[in-house]
């Protein structure tokens, strides 16, 4: 065959392929158009307990025999914890159970108008509290190991920072800030000389989803756009669309924050930067990460906007464990527990770092 | 090797969204990262808040004057059935923190809890060693 007709024939199998494509995406883009939300959060599990926004899950195991510590998981209190159980494939709940974890998950309702008073003390010294409670008498176990992703890794830093002859085992936090006044564009936007935080949450009482979920697309305010385009030139690829429906879903599904949350993490997280600085009270109790003492994994992501590097970097500096390790990973706020680097890097560098710290 | 074929216009395309995204968010960054935008966007929201405020006010004046319950007056209820309901889970807190301690207590997830890591994760060379701090 000459090389004329060898390119020719490459010419000809490509343009069939572009062909197919086309087809595919009018048959699959009307699929698309048509059909329900994505459906995420498969892998079966019971409700161990809820009250209010507070919901404890337990994922039924996947083998025989399982490692003695169970793992609790602590949301962000902004969004659903099905990003834990996107997809069968791209779970990382399913990941630690087929790998022998016993797994419980802190998912958060969203909190109803009487849940306006929510504070930093209910999350950390009542709802984790209880949880690991719950997890200790499900399992017979006397401690539990934790991970904690973005805002639920301060939840439970701060957890960990004052029950320090509390039943926790290991600590792994995900995506955690600690020093917010790195918080990049929410350092700006907060700006206490113009940010009115006592009129937001005193007029609003709960501070609506659609307030949240903005604050966090206009930080990446061509990011929604560029990912319909780049669903739309995929529609041929059902495992891209898959994906991309269930995150998009989760975006969508942000939670309202409670006014009384919000205007103490505001005021004493990020205008004080008590979490940095030591000075942190939460319920009477000294919230001093020097006062963490148990193995702890910080988790995070070269290009995280939403807790950018400079963040997160302080944390190991600060606590008082001796075992502690970073592990920084290309990626983003999201993609780092969900998307490919997750499936591929981070899910098993997790799995093995607990699983000697688990028996 | 280099591709001696045609352009694959759904790669060009690809890139050119990523580009377009890249750059529209690094202008917008630049454009929202100052402090005169802070200020503008917070005053904006002063105004909306104004009139949220405005509006629940004239509306609770009305409601009371229909002897009816305003939306603050429901909420109060809810908080105090929410706080019955917390004082109840510490009393029940109380309960459990007095019976058995939980590690003598009989599990009910009924699975063997002797799994061991495999031999390669105990090894010291293979612990998570890429970033070390």
């Amino acid at each position: 065959m000459t090389n004329t007709e060898a390119s020719g024939s490459d010419v000809g199998t490509r343009v069939r392929g572009m062909v197919e494509r086309a087809i595919q995406r009018g048959v699959k883009g009307f699929q698309y158009a048509t059909s329900g939300p994505a459906k995420v959060g498969l892998t079966p599990k019971t409700t161990l307990y809820g009250r209010g926004t507070l919901q404890l899950y337990h994922y039924t195991p996947l083998v025989d025999e399982l490692y003695r510590v169970p793992v609790l998981m602590v949301m962000a209190t902004t969004n659903k914890a099905f990003v834990f159980d996107l997809l069968p494939g791209q779970s990382m709940v399913e990941f630690l159970l087929k790998r022998g974890f016993d797994v419980f998950v802190v998912d958060w309702n969203p909190p109803a108008p009487e849940e306006r008073g929510l504070k930093l003390e209910d999350y950390t010294q009542d709802f984790i509290p209880t949880c690991i409670r719950k997890v200790q008498q499900e399992t017979g176990q006397p401690d539990v190991s934790v991970i904690g992703y973005c805002m639920g890794g301060v939840l439970s830093l701060i957890y960990a920072a004052t029950h320090v002859d509390g039943p926790l085992k290991n600590l792994v936090c995900l995506t955690t800030p600690v020093d917010w006044k790195q918080m990049g564009l929410t350092t700006v936007w907060n700006d206490e000389r113009y940010f009115d935080v006592d009129r937001v949450a005193d007029t609003l009482g709960i501070i609506p989803a659609d307030f949240i979920r903005q604050m966090f697309e206009m930080q990446k305010p061509a990011q929604r756009l560029a990912g319909q385009l780049r669903v739309s030139e995929q529609m041929w690829n059902d495992e891209f669309v898959r994906s991309y429906r269930a995150f998009e879903r989760w975006g969508d599904e942000t939670l309202p924050l409670a006014g009384e949350y919000m205007r103490q993490t505001t005021k004493e997280l990020g205008w004080g930067n008590k979490l940095f600085t030591g000075e942190l009270v939460v319920g009477g109790r000294e919230a001093k990460l020097k006062n963490v003492k148990v193995p702890l994994l910080s988790v995070v992501a070269e290009h995280d906007h939403l807790a950018p590097r400079d963040s997160t970097k302080p944390l190991l500096d600060l606590v008082g464990s001796n075992d502690k390790e970073e592990i920084l990973l290309k990626g983003g706020h999201v993609s780092l527990i969900a998307g490919p680097s997750a499936i591929g890097r981070m899910w098993p560098r997790l799995e093995r770092w607990l699983a000697v710290r688990s028996t | 090797m280099a591709n001696n074929g045609p352009p694959d216009p759904a790669a060009t395309f690809r890139e050119l969204v990523t580009t377009w995204e890249r750059n529209i968010n690094s202008l917008a960054n630049q454009v929202m990262g100052t402090e005169s935008f802070s200020r503008m966007m917070q005053e904006m929201q002063r105004m909306q808040l104004a009139l949220q405020q405005a509006t629940s006010e004239a509306m609770g004046r009305r409601l009371a004057a229909m002897n009816m319950p305003t939306r603050e007056d429901i909420i109060r209820l809810a908080e105090k059935i929410g706080d019955v309901d917390r004082r109840l889970a510490h009393i029940e807190a109380a309960l459990e923190g007095n019976a058995v301690p939980a590690a003598e207590t009989a599990p009910r997830t009924g699975r063997p809890r002797t799994r061991q890591p495999p031999a390669e994760y105990l090894s010291p060379n293979n612990q998570n060693k890429e970033t070390p701090r």
